[in-house]
């Protein structure tokens, strides 16, 4: 049992990271009041471009993450064209993001041969003695680089977002974008930054997916997760410290999944396969239940309006 | 874009000097919206995004390797000059159109319904079931199987819709993690009570004789067909003559202001919801029974982005949505001959479709907005 638990627990974090970074890059992006809806779109091509890069780069694990995220950011520009610029509905351009980017790693990965190519990937950090020590070791000393380098990333986003006039502007923006206007913030070029911004961290999410967790890409391997980080931040009323919470939450039920197989507990699999996607349900309906009239707050206050300069209200 | 600048420059230079220097005349360039567009300049922008859309599928498809002249060939001279191939268009058609009817309706009252293909699926293991128990008298077995199918999306709506309804719980995500359920159940079925007991393949026994979509005595055309078109008949009605269409047109132009005006807004998103996932249903058994005669492990692939794609572009009039259900079929049937004699991958149906949807919803900016330079 004790062995179960270690094994379990140590195995949380890389299940958990890929939750946590999306729904972190979908808080800056929503914060300046762009509903994204494509995470999915971005958690794929991130996914495909770190595999893709790790194959032809020659095997860097951590180009290969700087790739992912610089795909999904080239990619999101298209997002932000549409939503910024042309002010095209934000739910029928997040839903055309996810099928783009479907097609399009699809395609391209047949193109290039790089489906079900396994890769190499980022190895586990290896702390010498801290590694060895008995619960511990397994459990905090011997996860990879991006499973440690989560936390600063998430320090570095909340200090930018509350503390900085960048994030005081970006918040404005999504707040009340009229105001901001007026105020000489440049609305446009704040939801451009913070789209590119929060889609090159889903990327990376997805990067850590295929070269880091999978070690290799399959077609639509994101399997929901990056829909799963949009409920995340319903859930954390866009606050990152509550949206790592729930991603080491789900991160956990993901973990668990290919373990109660093997511990040999009779349960059919594929009732066992729905359980995160019950579990984001179940989270969602909570987090109406619970959520007053003053929770309604945190949502920002222009989330999925187009800014239009001359309909000032 | 917006630039303060410029302007404050032309108000903060002095008179004789803004005559002379460049930069004080240009403005800035800002928008205005089109209280209404006459309809043949949105025919026109429309045309035109439509006309970009195909270019850029166009490019794409050429830098995968295939030369104009053969994209020509496969997706136009192959189709309609063949018997076979447009039979095989109007069958792909029939379950297309039903799906996007099944967004329509939904889009109508603003509930954005992502999940169709988990209420066809729900819907086609409802018809499967009923075909596989052999309920009722063989007569009766067809409209027995429509009924389970309209009956199982409508239950696979009823929690998102409700959720919605009671607790504004965001529609896009629930029916959307619905989806991933019911593809789950679908495979236990599949992989477990429901094998084929001939082969012990995942996939359902074939359906009897009479429990199939009969044909219509041209080429392999089946009643699915007519079924579709009956379908977007009657919800033309309901959307655009009857009463309750009203009410759908006033609540999606203002929620709001709809329920301010007294109207049934909670009963008419609600009815609409369900409405939504019993079509949904009805498509997922158009497939089963209509053309693959089982219920297979990836039938509805590609159903759920299509239908909103169909419902989208043909602005949620159901008679609209039969000339594009007409051309997403276009798009499938063409792939699949890409697919075996070009290698192209399946993923480029979504691409393509993805594109059009691009162009299309960007195109609008015409419409609604005009660009106008402010000094």
């Amino acid at each position: 049992m004790a062995d179960f638990l270690i094994n379990w627990i140590a195995n949380v974090p890389a299940f958990a990271v890929p939750f946590a970074l999306a729904a972190l890059g979908l808080i800056v992006t929503e914060k300046s009041g762009v509903l994204s809806l494509g995470a999915e779109g971005f958690m794929l091509t991130g996914a495909m471009a770190g595999a893709g890069a790790f194959l032809v780069m020659g095997g860097h694990p951590f180009a290969a993450l700087l790739v992912a995220a610089l795909a999904a950011a080239a990619l999101s520009l298209v997002f932000a064209a549409m939503t910024v610029t042309l002010r095209v509905n934000q739910v029928i351009a997040g839903l055309a993001i996810v099928f783009l980017a479907q097609g399009l790693t699809g395609l391209i990965a047949a193109k290039q041969g790089w489906t079900n190519r396994p890769v190499e990937g980022l190895g586990r950090l290896d702390l010498g003695p801290l590694s060895d020590l008995p619960v511990v070791g397994p459990i905090l000393f011997s996860q990879d680089i991006v499973v440690y380098l989560t936390v600063p990333i998430f320090l570095a986003v909340t200090y930018v977002l509350s503390r900085t006039m960048v994030g005081l502007r970006l918040r404005a923006v999504g707040d009340g974008p009229d105001a901001a206007d007026a105020a000489g913030v440049n609305v446009a070029l704040y939801r451009y930054g913070a789209i590119m911004v929060g889609a090159a961290l889903v990327g990376l999410a997805g990067g850590y997916l295929s070269v880091g967790v999978a070690k290799l890409w399959v077609d639509g391997m994101a399997g929901g997760r990056g829909w799963i980080a949009i409920a995340l931040v319903i859930f954390a009323r866009w606050q990152p410290w509550r949206a790592l919470a729930g991603a080491v939450l789900f991160g956990g039920i993901e973990a668990l999944i290919p373990r109660i197989a093997a511990v040999g507990l009779q349960v059919p699999q594929y009732f066992v396969l729905m359980t995160p996607y019950v579990a984001t349900l179940a989270v969602m309906v909570w987090a109406s239940l619970r959520a007053g009239a003053q929770n309604r707050f945190d949502e920002p206050r222009a989330l999925g309006q187009p800014h239009l300069r001359e309909e000032r209200r | 874009m917006a630039d303060i600048g410029h302007r404050d420059m032309a108000i903060l230079s002095k008179p004789e000097e803004a005559g002379n220097t460049n930069r004080a005349r240009i403005g800035r360039l800002g928008l205005e919206s089109r209280q209404h567009a006459p309809g043949w300049y949105q025919a026109l922008v429309l045309a035109g995004g439509v006309l970009a859309g195909l270019a850029v599928s166009a490019l794409i498809l050429m830098a995968s390797g295939i030369g104009f002249a053969e994209l020509a060939n496969e997706f136009v001279v192959a189709i309609f000059t063949n018997a076979q191939n447009v039979s095989a268009v109007l069958t792909q058609a029939a379950p297309l159109l039903i799906a996007g009817l099944a967004a329509a309706v939904a889009f109508r009252v603003r509930f954005w319904n992502i999940g169709i293909e988990g209420q066809m699926i729900m819907g086609s293991i409802a018809a499967t079931a009923v075909a596989i128990g052999d309920v009722g008298p063989e007569w009766a077995r067809l409209g027995l199987m429509t009924l389970a199918a309209a009956l199982g999306g409508l239950a696979w709506m009823l929690l998102p819709a409700l959720l919605r309804i009671r607790l504004s719980v965001n529609e896009i995500i629930s029916t959307l993690l619905l989806n991933y359920v019911a593809f789950n159940l679908l495979l236990h079925l599949l992989y477990g009570p429901w094998k084929d007991p001939r082969s012990s393949f995942p996939y359902s026994q074939q359906f009897d004789a009479a429990e199939r979509l009969a044909p219509i005595g041209w080429q392999t055309l089946t009643y699915a067909l007519p079924l579709a078109l009956v379908l977007a008949a009657l919800c033309w009605w309901l959307l655009n003559v009857s009463r309750v269409g009203f009410f759908t047109r006033v609540i999606h132009a203002n929620p709001k202001m709809a329920a301010a005006m007294g109207l049934p807004v909670v009963a008419v998103t609600l009815g609409a919801a369900l409405l939504s996932g019993a079509l949904a249903g009805v498509a997922g058994f158009a497939v089963s029974a209509g053309v693959e005669y089982r219920m297979t492990q990836s039938f509805f692939v590609g159903y759920g982005f299509s239908g909103i794609l169909i419902a989208f572009m043909a602005r949620n009039n159901p008679l609209g949505a039969v000339l594009v259900a007409l051309f997403v079929a276009t798009l499938f049937v063409a792939s699949q001959s890409l697919q075996v004699f070009y290698q192209i991958p399946g993923s480029m149906v979504q691409l393509i479709q993805a594109v059009m949807v691009i162009a299309v919803a960007s195109s609008e900016f015409f419409i609604r907005f005009r660009i106008r330079l402010v000094r």
